[in-house]
């Protein structure tokens, strides 16, 4: 194998497991595929990977080596295509796919539209007002809370759209949907706290949160530790949005 | 009566994973899985502390356990990693009354921080809720991943022979 071929496999590689890593999949996953990649092309496969950056080399049988250092890009978390591009590592394994056909795989499959926001924003919603009836409230808190989520997520939406930093995405969003909740104080609705309470919940980073853990398990402790971290300073900023209002109408509330 | 609430508690759960799940992008065909998997996991854990009285952080982690378990099943059905189907499921355990309540009694102990008796009484509060929110999500994440040590072999090939790509 030539230079040339470990430069091209490398390079696929590196842009293959920055996209994974960008979309928010656990590490062990994203080095298990890259490696079952660099199997089906006959070469073996190094990772080393940060929170922001990641590093491969590339060594094929005669001894010829590669190496990349990719920055890893801020994808919205995508489940579609942890699956998708898992799927492919496995196909490219099994069926010895060559390294053409595995890259047009991976850029129809990258390019595939994302479900649309206006079917989250209200499905976010539903979702957050059935969280409210799990947690005891009635017909008329689940319905404040399906109001101040959509408002509150459509701010979120917005706001990543035109780039804001996502600190302040979450800080702004917390506030605003937290804002439209205590509206049920006013209204008079005995589970008024339960409603303020639901109302931030959709911005929760579950994700960050449980792929920490599984980094964290799976030895990657470093990068697991970043997730945990990243995910930690967003709890702090949902906090932050939902103070500012509990300092506007703490009086209602004891 | 008892029936429904389990099933009521279910299906509500069962909304709220697929409506947070939608926020991550996951494949439409996994959808299903996390709705079943998070009302299973939900009304178990309904059942453990309204029926069993077993605290919310040990009915967490049956119940996170419970859905990593079943996320290995349900995954080599649709062709889809644990994760996908288990994150969502996880949501609608999220303690957030107790978040909310501890994020409260924060900004309520620093309002009173010139009253020794009220302050400590808030202070008390923020950690003591602090503290069951804190272990029911780290219980519902080891729960949620211990299966993958188990089922090593399997949780690592779910989406082998897919035919969605």
């Amino acid at each position: 194998m030539g230079q040339e071929r470990i430069g091209d496999i490398a390079d696929f590689i590196s842009r293959y497991l920055s996209y994974m890593l960008g979309a928010g999949v656990h590490t062990s996953r994203v080095v298990r595929n890259s490696k079952r990649i660099g199997e089906a092309l006959g070469v073996d496969v190094c990772v080393h990977t940060s929170q922001k950056t990641a590093m491969l080399t590339v060594r094929d049988s005669s001894g010829t080596i590669d190496t990349r250092v990719v920055d890893i890009p801020a994808f919205p978390i995508s489940f579609e295509w942890n699956a998708d591009l898992s799927a492919l590592s496995w196909a490219a394994y099994d069926r010895k796919m060559s390294l053409e056909e595995i890259r047009s795989r991976f850029d129809s499959m990258v390019s595939k539209p994302k479900i649309n926001p206006f079917f989250v924003l209200f499905m976010v919603s539903l979702a957050n007002a059935s969280f409210c009836r799990l947690f005891g409230g009635g017909l008329w808190a689940m319905m404040i809370v399906f109001t101040s989520t959509m408002v509150g997520f459509y701010t979120r939406q917005h706001l990543t759209k035109c780039k804001v930093n996502h600190y302040i995405v979450f800080i702004v969003s917390a506030f605003v949907a937290s804002l439209c909740a205590s509206s049920a104080l006013s209204l008079g609705i005995d589970s008024a706290e339960i409603v303020l309470a639901t109302s931030v919940l959709y911005l929760v980073p579950g994700v960050p949160l449980i792929n920490g853990v599984i980094d964290i398990t799976d030895g990657h402790i470093q990068i697991g530790i970043s997730r945990l971290v990243n995910a930690f300073l967003l709890i702090v900023c949902i906090a932050i949005g939902l103070s500012a209002t509990l300092i506007m109408v703490k009086n209602s509330l004891l | 009566m008892i029936a429904v609430d389990i099933l009521s508690d279910g299906f509500f759960a069962a909304i709220a994973a697929m409506g947070f799940g939608s926020i991550s992008d996951p494949p439409l065909r996994a959808f299903p899985y996390i709705a079943l998997l998070a009302a299973i996991g939900h009304a178990t854990r309904y059942c453990l502390m309204n029926f069993l009285g077993v605290d919310i952080a040990t009915a967490s982690l049956v119940a996170a356990f419970i859905i990593g378990t079943g996320s290995v099943w349900c995954g080599k059905k649709v062709f889809c990693p644990m994760t996908v189907l288990y994150i969502p499921a996880l949501l609608p355990m999220i303690p957030g009354t107790y978040a909310y309540k501890t994020v409260f009694s924060l900004i309520m102990f620093l309002q009173n921080i010139s009253s020794p008796t009220q302050g400590s009484e808030y202070l008390q509060a923020m950690i003591f809720n602090g503290a069951v929110s804190f272990s029911v999500i780290f219980m519902l994440a080891v729960g949620a991943t211990f299966p993958v040590f188990l089922l090593r072999e399997r949780a690592n090939s779910m989406t082998r022979g897919s035919r969605f790509i």
